[in-house]
This record gives structure tokens, sequence and C-alpha cells, in this order.
């Protein structure tokens, strides 16, 4: 088993997740375009499989355009029966994730 | 006044995936076309996709069906423009380097939306495109909203609750 706190999502790079569990969590950031601190909501889904090996680890997320794509999963937990393989595509306002669900 | 932006569509896509269509892999915002491979040689995998994202159109989902391959748009407002992207969309998949696993699927293609007319039925059938309805109690009420956005009642509304806004120091 692979110890790990955070999933790091790469430009481009399919990373396929199972994800156990869930919460919003309330964080203090540091907003890059203007310095100033900010108290956001925050997305955190338990990892415990990445690209098929055991992990211990969260995938956190502000975006709205990625954590939407979860939403149906939330409510019942539902995601616990598939993987997501996450594709990360551009940077800054423009990024965005291509997702693909898989059942398990 | 800063405004915020409110990700309806993907909302409607990833519950419209899940309501229809959970049994079978999908895949949401999917690139589409050519990689041009000079790029990635020159500036590396990921800066060289960057380049060319805005030369993929990214088409909203694609459904894996053991036979077929399922184009998905979803639109709330611009409905047409949904109807029109998908045909041309279509002409892109086979030259898709991250759907060429899924070849030879013949591709259908769907339009989501949240409310449909006549018309919209006759240009749909006429480009091959089956429209879905999808409309929930939550999205409902964006779709009222956008169809009252004009009326003289909504407008005297929405300039209330602005002012009120202004006047509170709210965001």
């Amino acid at each position: 088993m692979v110890l790990q706190n955070n999933v790091i999502l790469q430009n481009g790079i399919p990373t396929r997740l199972h994800f156990t569990d869930h919460r919003i969590e309330k964080r203090t950031i540091t907003e890059p375009a203007t310095g100033r601190q900010v108290l956001r909501s925050v997305l955190a889904l338990d990892v415990d499989q990445l690209d098929g090996r055991p992990v211990v680890a969260i995938l956190s997320t502000m975006a709205e355009k990625l954590a939407g794509q979860f939403a149906p999963y939330l409510t019942d937990k539902s995601y616990v029966n598939f993987n997501f393989t996450i594709t990360q595509l551009g940077d800054g306002f423009t990024r965005t994730w291509s997702v693909k669900v898989t059942p398990r | 006044m800063a405004r915020k932006t409110e990700q309806v569509e993907v909302r409607m896509v990833a519950e419209y995936l899940k309501a229809q269509y959970s049994k079978f892999p999908h895949i949401t915002n999917q690139p589409l076309g050519l990689v041009d491979e000079s790029l990635l040689a020159k500036y590396g995998y990921s800066k060289g996709m960057g380049i060319q994202r805005p030369r993929r159109p990214i088409v909203d989902a694609i459904v894996i069906l053991p036979n077929y391959l399922v184009m998905v748009e979803a639109k709330v407002w611009s409905v047409v423009n949904g109807l029109g992207k998908l045909p041309l969309y279509k002409s892109l998949v086979p030259l898709t380097p991250e759907l060429k696993e899924y070849k030879p699927r013949e591709v259908l293609m769907e339009l989501v939306v949240g409310w449909t007319n006549p018309n919209l039925e006759v240009m749909a059938r006429d480009v091959g495109v089956t429209i879905r309805v999808y409309c929930p109690d939550w999205l409902k009420e964006k779709v009222d909203t956008m169809q009252n956005y004009w009326t003289p009642q909504y407008r005297i509304a929405r300039e209330d609750k602005l002012r009120n806004r202004e006047l509170l120091g709210l965001e």
C-alpha cells in the first residue's frame, strides 16, 4: 500500500481513482491573483485505489467544473461502484477535466 | 459587481449519464479531432496538448456502448447551437486518438435539453440527432428563469434584487 496525502493530477495524464468516502470542507486559501485570504468550500474524496494500486490518499477540489461531475454520485455515495479516470486539460481559468466513469 | 457563474450543464450531463447510462463506461468533456504530433515533440505532452486545445472542440460526453458510441451534448440555453455542433463533432470522432480503442463503432448523437418544441424536433430529425428531455426540479427552476428573463415582471424584480444587494453590501 502506498501512503500519500494528496492526489496530484497532471495535465494530460489520465489518473484512475476509486473513492470510498467524501466530505465538503471549509478551507482558508490564498487567492493567487489577489493574494487575499478567502474561505472556500472544498470537495474532499477519500481514495483507496490509484491506477489500480492500493493507496490512502485524498483528492480535493474547489473547482465546480470538476466537483459537479461527481455531484450525482455524492448523495448516495454510489461512487464506490465506479472507477473514475480523470484527465486534467489546460491551465488557469480555461482548465477543465475529462472524467471517464467505469462501472466496477 | 462580480457575477458568479454556475455550472448548470455540468450537473445536467452528470445526472443524465448516471440516470441513463450508469451500466456503461462514459467519458465527459472529451476533446475531439487530430492531435498535432509535431507540437507535442516541440513543447512536450502537457504544453503541446494545451496549445492545441482551442483547435480541438470538446463534446460534453461520449458513452461507450458495446456496438455504438453515443455523443451527448447538453444545452439549457442555446439549444440550436448544441444541435448544430453534434453532426460536426461526429466527423471528428474517427480522427480522435483518445477514442481509437473504441473503433469500429457507429456514432449516435443525443442532444439533452431542459425543454423542447416541435421545430427543434424537426431540425434534430433532419440531422440525425435524438432529442432527450431531462428536466428535474432544480433545472426546471433555471429554465423558467430563462423563459421569464425578459418579461417586465422579472426585470423589475431583478433590478430590485440587485439594488438591495448593493444597499446591503452583498456580493
